[in-house]
């Protein structure tokens, strides 16, 4: 658009230039005609320019809008981030116009201008724009202009890790291991003592909450103070380690930073179904300790890996799993604008993506540069690009890795049992007819005959490893006869019917979607734009059609219900009227009614019924040579079958042939694996790039951004993609040991759980706005570490749990909190609170409630009367969840548990990686008032009577030892005792005899889980 | 230490005891707490304060401007005609768009100031002349979910906070027992869930605390199985033994917040139940509200009208009101408008009237700032025969008391009532003002998160300076 708006306000100018040296009549006439224009524009197009405009478009503006400024006519030739706001002379295509109109923009946007007043600008472009000569008004300040290398050159995060020395100190005594060093150097330099060694009850306590999240048992406290062997400590660290409640306690951590939950929040909060299959494979892996680069490749791309990690017991695909992480966003179910519904959601896949892998904020880049840090919007709308390739499915997780096998040498019998056939007919003289005409009509969107095998996409195995071609020999299933297919087509083998898979945890779903049987029998038409919103499929059989656009699919709203379509045997061409979708990017799933074959040949665009007609003549024609020689084949093939009383040699061949290859296949299919649980994953679609969308405007396409990791960290060259999305390539460069941001980002999260803050304490964001790390030394020490032994979470975890610098006491002295009053240089150990779901555990652990399966379905929320909406469960879960750990309750968006609210379990929605520590009355309010943390801590005053029986002095004293233990995993002091008894015994009648009635001891152990100590770790 | 004395401590109630321990806990860097580091809870105010309350007044689902306070006599001329050859209709929600349909209600002038309101508010158009109605405001969604974080939270996305907990985040609480922002629930929670009323990034210090109108009001406010001297008895045990607490872990504001909370949580049972029993009010105040209607929704609308003033009285900062249940659904009539929408204004109407009049009797309007708005407005076309879709290009809502001109027309919508034309507001324009009119700049009141300084108002946002007084 540019360039033609140069052409012509050059022109403008080359006849003013020229009628000037002219010197002629026509010239003062013409300079008249310049003057009145002139007077025109300052009297009335000038006034509305300012008053309407400038307050936003001008060079004066306290913040210009859309990088357009109106205040020279060059400016409105520039432009702004939608290309040029006039065209001199053509005022119907001149943008301004359009947004004055409120066709495309609304502009003003205080209110339209009068009719009048529109009018006044078009004769204003009409005319040429005549704009007096004068200087260009001067922007009062400039932003910085994005300057990508210069940025990353200047800032640390985008530097390669430093494997420097290690530092030397002065108190060599006081070190643990490497990590003391880096700590106890920084506060050497500042002349801070570090504190004294924490209490080894203390130790330990930090150890069971940090590890598994549960406190340890009074016993396991007693034998704990009297291990005196110096390995004691490592030896707990390790057995934590291989505790199976480790997973539960680290895979809560991850949740919070993939933001997970079991529903989609929006307005009816529908299932997210199977998502704690997810939850289950991040414990799972957690426990086993899998490498991270294994876990980052795997939530990228598990899908993808020619090598999947096998459950080791159940030998399910587990990698697969990992890449459910993309779709615990919100989903809407019915958007009224698709496209921009799909930018949402991609935004939040990226989002999370880099918060949670690179800790940059990406997301920010969406609608221009990054204002702070190296990442530009191409970046960000490369990293689009993988998403735009990839597509969403609930896979049948448990049976794929074997039927893929059994898939595979099902396409081998067939194409060698084939192959015979054709050999037969072929010494026969019966020769298949030479490939068809292609068919080349703009219409056709796909067409399965000639179809690149790399745009052959499905879900499962059903249609085959490649579409039937024409002239192909297949074993009728319905009459067990030999045919030979007329067309080319995607098929469903029946072979494979009866397959169930198992979708668990739902109970809250809309969407006519869940109803088709998908998982497994998908058949995925490579993605097109639709021109033309009459759309024309070619099919055979029952099932159906789903139109998925711009990749939305919930479809559980009032609209898009044109998008799915079923069709019936025999209906040959099935329409489906998109009109409302031209100009978006779609495809097409094809699926098979249960246990039904359906053959889909091709889909067009935009033909009219009798269009269609011609065209479908054509085709049939195409068909009609391979009719022929099915009609001979068939009859040579099925003749030799049956007729037994001349028995030649071909008769023979053929026969065995048949009988051999139903026999193979049979044998075969009883391999099969019919039955399977589903999951989230992610699949590859049709790999492309994305657009660059102006202004994060989903209306405003502009250009195609290659796909590539960000370009601070490798580059912005295309990457070579051989084929779909991709995103294999991309988890390698997350994973590349150069890439300084993934090893320092993970090691950083784990400091920060064991430490309360991180090296670098915004976990989330390492970029410009993020904070800096207090011990960036120590931090790439750590990174270093991780990278050479293996990336074991574990391994670092163990690493930093026996420092020195762990161990501290939290007592601070008076001098080193003045020193450093904010604890940056780690000189004394924080106290922490303990987030809601240990609380809640450890709750459930001291009443003995405590039921520690594993894994499965969520247990449903307890509703209480103040959790009210649409959506909301038809059913109340039980009030202490049925007494599984917290990470087993159920997360559904709008309806979170108050109690972890209050406790500051993360809404999810975006990467936590740090939780909010607040301290809010709801807190008390639950502790002292809430019936499950009063029933609770009844019963755990009945588990103490039941540990510690007996009335008088001691046994009473016992018993709250024990309680102490259990709760606080120390002693009590003599103070505290007196204090409880004292209480005990104010309540009592007869004080004297210590003979306390339980409802006091129930009281006891209310107060206790109330007391600070209970919530926070010393 | 007493009670008293606690309390006196911590005079800055809630939200500054969460944030005596924000700052304390190490775990929190800067950027968790306001960047002006606040004295006290709060950074505000910047300017003149001409409110200091807020009583929002959500109309769940979207009234019909075209019915309520946005009269447009083409309608009744083109009633059945098709929208399309008069003007360009955009896709909606349902996209079952009939023709245009006339109002079923007759408007009239009311007071001094004359403006029109539609016989659906028999008692609220007796109070018109306190009304600023802005008849050009604007939301960026169509569907209840978006508009609603939208109108809540300034974003369409869910998570974000949500303008009362910017306001009291903003000016902190001046109340030292109840929490600063409260939503009294008549029955329908809106599309979206309580996330609407979410604190998002913000401490959750800040979240909306759930209130029904009735009983004890919120969630564990009532101690369980147990006994006022017996809960009085277990505090002080757990108060005494909170007090070895610096044995174990050395002196940490941290812990010490978290132990003064507790006397925060029981004054708020004491407080709780007081403001929520207005079984105290005279007779004629019961009355005035329509706690005496023989319609259910106004009796439970009526009593969160009078809560909402009892809570202005103590000082919370922000108080939203649901809609009550009228049994079929909230604002939102695809179909059968006529009945969907009386039924709706009968539950509200009496009650917002008398708690103009009240605010205004007791001198406390000037002070309170009352909004009454919903996510979006309706088609001025039909879906279906006899129902309105949803229409966010246009619709009505409007404000009164603290600050505001009153007996004002703002804005306008085109001949059908269906888009903004003149004077347009964004939702971001209203949130401005309703921070400017509490003396907050809402540019100035960030919070750091995700490597951005977020506003309720994004990077948008004007204060609508025509309707402050």
């Amino acid at each position: 658009m540019v360039i033609p708006d140069m052409r012509l306000s050059l022109t403008l100018f080359l006849i003013h230039g020229f009628l000037c040296a002219a010197g002629t009549s026509t010239q003062a006439k013409e300079q008249s005609s310049l003057v009145k224009h002139l007077e025109f524009f300052e009297r009335d197009v000038r006034p509305l320019l300012v008053t309407h405009c400038y307050e936003c478009h001008s060079t004066h503006a306290k913040r210009v809008e859309a990088n357009l400024l109106l205040d020279s006519r060059a400016s409105h030739l520039r432009g702004g981030d939608s290309g040029a706001a006039i065209v001199p002379g053509d005022a119907s295509s001149s943008l301004l116009i359009e947004a004055l109109h409120y066709d495309s923009y609304e502009m003003p946007p205080k209110g339209k201008l009068s009719d009048e007043d529109i009018q006044t600008l078009v004769h204003w472009i009409e005319i040429g724009a005549p704009w007096p000569d004068e200087p260009a008004p001067v922007a009062h300040s400039t932003q910085d202009d994005f300057d990508l290398e210069k940025r990353k050159t200047d800032f640390w995060v985008w530097q390669p890790m430093a494997a420097s020395d290690l530092p030397t100190v002065q108190n060599i005594e006081w070190l643990n291991n490497d990590i003391d060093l880096f700590t106890l150097s920084q506060l050497e330099q500042a002349h801070i003592k570090p504190s004294r060694d924490a209490e080894r009850t203390a130790v330990l306590r930090r150890l069971y909450f940090d590890l598994i999240g549960l406190p340890p048992t009074a016993d396991e406290v007693k034998a704990f103070i009297q291990n005196k062997n110096p390995q004691a400590t490592e030896r707990v660290v390790d057995q934590l380690l291989e505790s199976p409640h480790f997973g539960e306690r680290w895979g809560r951590h991850w949740l919070d930073v993939v933001r997970y939950a079991e529903s989609r929040g929006h307005e009816f909060d529908n299932d997210t179904p199977n998502a704690f299959q997810y939850r289950d494979y991040v414990i799972r892996a957690l426990n086993a300790d899998i490498p991270y680069d294994q876990f980052v490749r795997e939530h990228i791309a598990g899908d993808l890996l020619p090598n999947p990690r096998l459950h080791p017991k159940d030998k399910f695909n587990e990698s697969i799993l990992g890449t459910g992480f993309w779709f615990l966003g919100e989903w809407v179910h019915s958007p009224v604008d698709i496209r921009k519904d799909e930018a949402d959601r991609f935004d939040n896949m990226i989002d999370v993506f880099s918060k949670t892998f690179l800790g940059v904020t990406v997301a920010c880049a969406r609608c221009h540069d990054h204002k702070y840090d190296a990442i530009s919007t191409a970046d960000y709308y490369s990293l689009s690009g993988f998403l735009q390739s990839s597509d969403y499915r609930q896979i049948r997780f448990e049976s794929m890795e074997h039927n893929r096998q059994v898939a595979i040498q099902l396409a081998d019998i067939d194409s060698t049992y084939k192959q015979q056939i054709d050999g037969l007919l072929e010494k026969r003289g019966i020769l298949a007819p030479a490939t068809a005409p292609k068919l080349t009509d703009d219409c056709i969107l796909f067409n399965y005959s000639d179809l690149p095998q790399d745009s052959f996409l499905q879900d499962g195995f059903i249609f085959g490893l490649s579409p039937q071609r024409a002239g192909e020999p297949y074993l009728d299933s319905a009459t067990g006869h030999l045919k030979i297919s007329t067309f080319g087509a995607a098929v469903n083998d029946p072979l494979w019917n009866g397959l169930e898979s198992i979708t668990e945890g739902a109970f809250q779903n809309q969407s006519v979607l869940t109803k088709i049987p998908k998982s497994g029998r998908t058949l995925r038409s490579p993605t097109f734009e639709l021109i033309n919103g009459e759309v024309h499929c070619l099919v055979d059989g029952t099932g159906h059609i789903i139109a998925c656009v711009d990749s939305h699919r919930l479809v559980a709203g009032p609209l898009h219900k044109q998008t799915v379509v079923r069709f019936k045997d025999g209906q040959r061409w099935v329409r489906l009227n998109l009109d409302r979708y031209v100009g978006h990017r779609l495809h097409l799933e094809f699926i098979p009614e249960s246990n039904q074959e359906i053959a889909v040949r091709m889909a067009v665009q935009g033909l009219s019924e009798s269009a269609l007609a011609t065209f479908e003549k054509r085709i049939n024609e195409n068909d009609h040579q391979y009719e022929e020689y099915a009609k001979i084949a068939e009859a040579i093939l099925n003749n030799d079958t049956q007729n037994n009383s001349t028995q030649t040699e071909t008769d023979l061949s053929t026969r065995d042939i048949i009988s051999s290859w139903k026999g193979e296949r049979e044998q075969l299919a009883s391999h099969i694996v019919r039955t399977s649980r589903l999951a989230l994953s992610m699949m590859d679609g049709t790999g492309e790039d994305d657009r660059i969308l102006i202004r994060g405007d989903s209306a405003k396409p502009g250009q195609i951004e290659p796909r590539h990791f960000l370009t601070a960290i490798s580059g912005d060259k295309p990457l070579p993609i051989k084929k779909g999305s991709g995103r294999l390539q991309l988890a390698e460069l997350v994973n590349d040991p150069t890439n300084p941001l993934t090893s320092r980002v993970i090691v950083n999260r784990i400091w920060h759980h064991l430490m309360g803050r991180g090296i670098v304490p915004t976990t989330d964001d390492f970029g410009f706005l993020g904070k800096r790390p207090t011990h960036p030394r120590l931090l790439d020490h750590l990174a270093t570490r991780f990278l050479q032994e293996g990336r074991s979470i574990k391994s670092m975890i163990k690493y930093i749990v026996l420092s020195r610098t762990y161990q501290m006491s939290s007592h601070a002295n008076q001098r080193e909190k003045e020193l450093d009053p904010s604890n940056l240089l780690w000189h004394h150990y924080p106290p922490r609170r303990l987030q809601g779901e240990a609380i809640r555990d450890s709750l459930l652990t001291l009443s003995g409630h405590l039921d520690t399966t594993a894994f499965g379905p969520p247990v449903p929320i307890h509703l209480t009367s103040f959790m009210n909406g649409r959506g909301r469960p038809k059913k109340s879960g039980s009030l202490d969840g049925d007494g599984r750990r917290s990470i087993y309750i159920s997360v559904r968006r709008n309806f979170l548990s108050p109690f972890m609210l209050a406790f500051d379990t993360p809404t999810p929605f975006s990467s936590m990686g740090r939780r909010n520590v607040s301290n809010v009355p709801a807190q008390p309010l639950i502790l002292l008032n809430d019936p499950l943390v009063v029933e609770l801590a009844d019963d755990w005053s009945k588990q103490a009577a039941k540990n510690i029986t007996g009335t008088g002095f001691d046994a009473a004293s016992k018993r709250i030892e024990w309680m102490y233990l259990s709760a606080f995993s120390r002693y009590p002091t003599k103070q505290e005792t007196a204090t409880s008894l004292a209480f005990l015994s104010s309540k009592a009648a007869d004080s004297k005899s210590f003979d306390f009635d339980d409802t006091y001891w129930s009281e006891l152990a209310h107060a206790l889980v109330n007391t600070k100590e209970f919530i926070f770790l010393r | 230490m007493s009670r008293r004395g606690m309390l006196s401590q911590c005079a800055n109630g809630f939200g500054a005891v969460a944030l005596a321990a924000l700052h304390a806990d190490p775990a929190f860097s800067s950027d968790s707490v306001p960047r002006t580091t606040p004295v006290q809870a709060g950074h505000g105010p910047h300017h003149k304060v001409r409110a200091k309350n807020i009583i929002f007044l959500y109309m769940d689902g979207g009234p019909s401007q075209v019915d309520t306070f946005d009269p447009k006599p083409l309608l009744d001329k083109y009633n059945g005609k098709d929208p399309g050859d008069l003007f360009k209709v955009e896709p909606t929600q349902f996209n079952n768009n009939g023709n245009l349909l006339a109002s079923p209600w007759k408007f009239k002038q009311h007071g001094d100031s004359g403006i029109p309101v539609s016989e659906l508010f028999p008692h609220v158009s007796q109070c018109v002349d306190e009304l600023a109605v802005i008849r050009s405001m604007t939301s960026g969604f169509p569907e209840h979910t978006f508009a609603n974080y939208f109108l809540h939270t300034g974003s369409a996305l869910q998570g974000r906070p949500s303008m009362g907990a910017w306001v009291n985040y903003g000016l902190g609480s001046e109340c030292q027992n109840l929490p600063g922002f409260v939503v009294l629930n008549g029955g329908l929670i809106p599309p979206g869930g309580l996330d609407c009323f979410g604190s998002g990034f913000l401490p959750a210090s800040y979240q909306g605390s759930i209130f029904k109108p009735s009983g004890t009001g919120v969630a564990n406010i009532k101690p369980h199985k147990t006994t006022p001297e017996d809960q009085r008895a277990k505090l002080d045990l757990i108060n005494e033994l909170d007090g070895f607490a610096e044995a174990q872990f050395g002196k940490h504001d941290s812990i010490e917040s978290a132990i003064k909370n507790y006397e925060l949580a029981y004054s708020m049972q004491i407080a709780v139940p007081q403001v929520m029993s207005i079984s105290d009010e005279p007779q004629h105040i019961q009355k005035l509200y329509g706690l005496e209607s023989e319609y259910e929704p106004t009796r439970i609308y009526a009593a969160q009208c009078l809560i909402a003033r009892r809570m202005v009285e103590q000082g919370v900062r922000f108080i939203e009101l649901t809609c009550p249940n009228v049994g079929h659904d909230r604002w939102d009539q695809h179909k059968n408008l006529k009945q969907g929408h009386e039924d709706n204004a009968r539950a509200v109407d009496q009650p917002i009237a008398a708690l103009l009049q009240d605010l205004r009797q007791r001198g406390m309007l000037d002070e309170t700032l009352v909004v009454w708005a919903g996510e979006f407005g309706r088609t001025p076309f039909a879906q279906g025969a006899n129902g309105r879709d949803h229409n966010q290009y246009g619709f009505t809502v409007w404000m009164a008391g603290g600050g505001v001109k009153p007996g004002i027309v703002y804005g306008a919508t085109d001949e059908f009532g269906y888009r903004a034309i003149k004077n347009r507001l964004e939702m971001h324009d209203l949130h401005a003002t309703m921070l400017h009119l509490l003396g907050v700049d809402h540019t100035r009141s960030t919070f750091r998160f995700s490597g951005r300084d977020m506003r309720l108002t994004d990077v948008h946002g004007h204060v609508v300076e025509d309707i402050v007084s």
